[in-house]
């Protein structure tokens, strides 16, 4: 009798704080759900209010994702060294004589900037803004379904702003969309969203450049009279001030009678280390508040 | 002294479900040697929501499932909170059908997180139309899809090995 009534009392017991569990779990789940729809309400009515918060999230995520990063790179990094191991000689070779040419070369353009340089000052040519270039290695490839792109290790504190071309050896990829201290977001040109105004080197005839997340980006809005052939080659314009004009983009390639893709230079899904480049040209900010800001400074 | 290191030791116990789904939303995304892997990457980190809040959901509560869904929004840049809301929406579906799957065949729990990877994927495929206007391709969500559901065997195994060693002494 005595056994049977503790082991019911045990069990009234158990149930009761399961019940109660269940029930402060059930509430918990409410709120948190009701705090993903806020949050969800506020990034679509309020992007700038959300906008710092990400840039500090990525500062915060940026070490562990760099973590987590580094087998990946040791493997690579391993691949590559034996590989170069067995290229040792036939490099160094290849190299020397290389380097007897570009010492050729060097000297040629010595001559050839201080004669340009005499001629412009003739001319009164106003030169091109000068770029500088901030390196940096990507931590995350957050290519989703939905959108491309990736995270790297540079942020404002080594002078990266939004709106920043990255670029690869091979051509840009992307701008810099978040710039958070130490980290920083870029969307490739491939993104659903990205829209890059671009010339056709060959011809002159300017386009849109519009990512669709297959890694052709497309090309909209080319002149109908445009008489561009595959293969051309795609470059930035400059128009809108975003990116400096003449960076390579990639090759044109007709998808239908007409309308053309473009196959980036660079490998979109294999990029280690990317360029931001920093220039300066009036009003070039991506950051639409920024612009606004910066000429009514210029009004006072 | 004793009592405060076992507890120590229960609560890094209790933090394993947590971490685990912590480490593979992290991988998910890492800059991984393979090429074009990004857009086709399968959702690593809902494998261990669904198992966790199937198995043991009191060391896998809404809060966990909430803050998974934001750091995959903070980490994606998408549309932030949306991730968040499946996660929980997702934890607290699973937890109310874990009768189904916990305890049966390994069968039956693959079946489960087939049916709740693509019921997750195709919300979360809706409500990015919605929100952005502009319907995303649906072959890469396929894929990810299909290669959750591939892929689930591994981690599933990695966890009913973690919950039997790690966490068979507070069962």
């Amino acid at each position: 009798m005595l056994i049977r009534r503790s082991a019911s009392s045990r069990w009234y017991s158990t149930t009761t704080a399961l019940s109660w569990r269940g029930f402060s779990r059930r509430f918990s789940a409410i709120l948190f759900i009701g705090m993903a729809i806020f949050l969800l309400a506020l990034s679509r009515a309020q992007p700038e209010a959300t906008a710092s918060l990400r840039a500090h999230a990525l500062d915060v995520l940026a070490p562990f994702l760099d973590i987590v990063a580094r087998p990946a790179l040791v493997v690579e990094g391993v691949g590559a060294a034996v590989h170069d191991l067995a290229s040792l000689r036939a490099d160094n070779g290849r190299l020397r004589e290389e380097n007897a040419h570009l010492i050729e070369w060097q000297n040629a353009v010595v001559l050839l900037e201080k004669e340009n340089q005499e001629l412009r000052s003739l001319l009164n040519f106003k030169t091109e803004p000068r770029f500088s270039y901030i390196s940096a290695r990507v931590i995350a490839d957050t290519g989703g379904a939905y959108t491309r792109g990736l995270i790297v290790t540079a942020g404002k504190a080594d002078g990266v702003r939004e709106g920043m071309a990255a670029i690869t050896g091979e051509g840009l990829i992307g701008r810099v969309i978040e710039a958070g201290t130490w980290s920083s977001r870029v969307w490739l040109i491939s993104d659903l969203n990205s829209r890059i105004p671009v010339t056709i080197a060959e011809t002159g005839d300017r386009a849109i450049l519009a990512g669709d997340n297959s890694s052709q980006p497309k090309l909209l809005f080319l002149a109908r009279d445009a008489s561009v052939r595959e293969g051309a080659h795609v470059v930035t314009s400059g128009h809108g001030g975003v990116f400096p004009p003449n960076l390579p983009i990639g090759i044109l390639k007709e998808t239908s009678r007409g309308s053309f893709a473009v196959v980036p230079m660079a490998d979109l899904g294999r990029v280690t280390y990317v360029r931001l480049v920093d220039f300066d040209l009036e009003g070039g900010a991506f950051n639409p508040i920024e612009t606004k800001l910066r000429a009514e400074g210029k009004k006072k | 002294m004793d009592a405060w290191w076992q507890r120590l030791d229960g609560g890094l116990r209790a933090a394993m479900p947590s971490a685990t789904a912590l480490f593979l939303a992290l991988l998910g995304v890492s800059a991984w040697p393979l090429p074009h892997l990004g857009p086709v990457m399968p959702p690593l980190a809902f494998i261990a929501l669904f198992y966790w809040a199937a198995h043991r959901p009191d060391l896998f509560p809404p809060i966990v499932a909430f803050f998974l869904g934001l750091l995959n929004d903070f980490i994606n840049g998408g549309p932030l909170g949306l991730s968040a809301l499946l996660f929980t929406v997702a934890h607290q579906i699973i937890w109310r059908q874990r009768g189904l799957f916990a305890g049966h065949s390994f069968f039956i729990l693959w079946l489960g997180f087939a049916l709740a990877a693509a019921l997750l994927m195709l919300a979360q495929w809706v409500l990015m139309g919605l929100l952005t206007w502009q319907p995303a391709p649906p072959v890469p969500i396929l894929v990810q899809t299909i290669l959750a559901i591939l892929l689930f065997p591994l981690p599933c195994w990695i966890f009913i090995q973690l919950q039997r060693t790690v966490l068979s002494s507070n069962e």
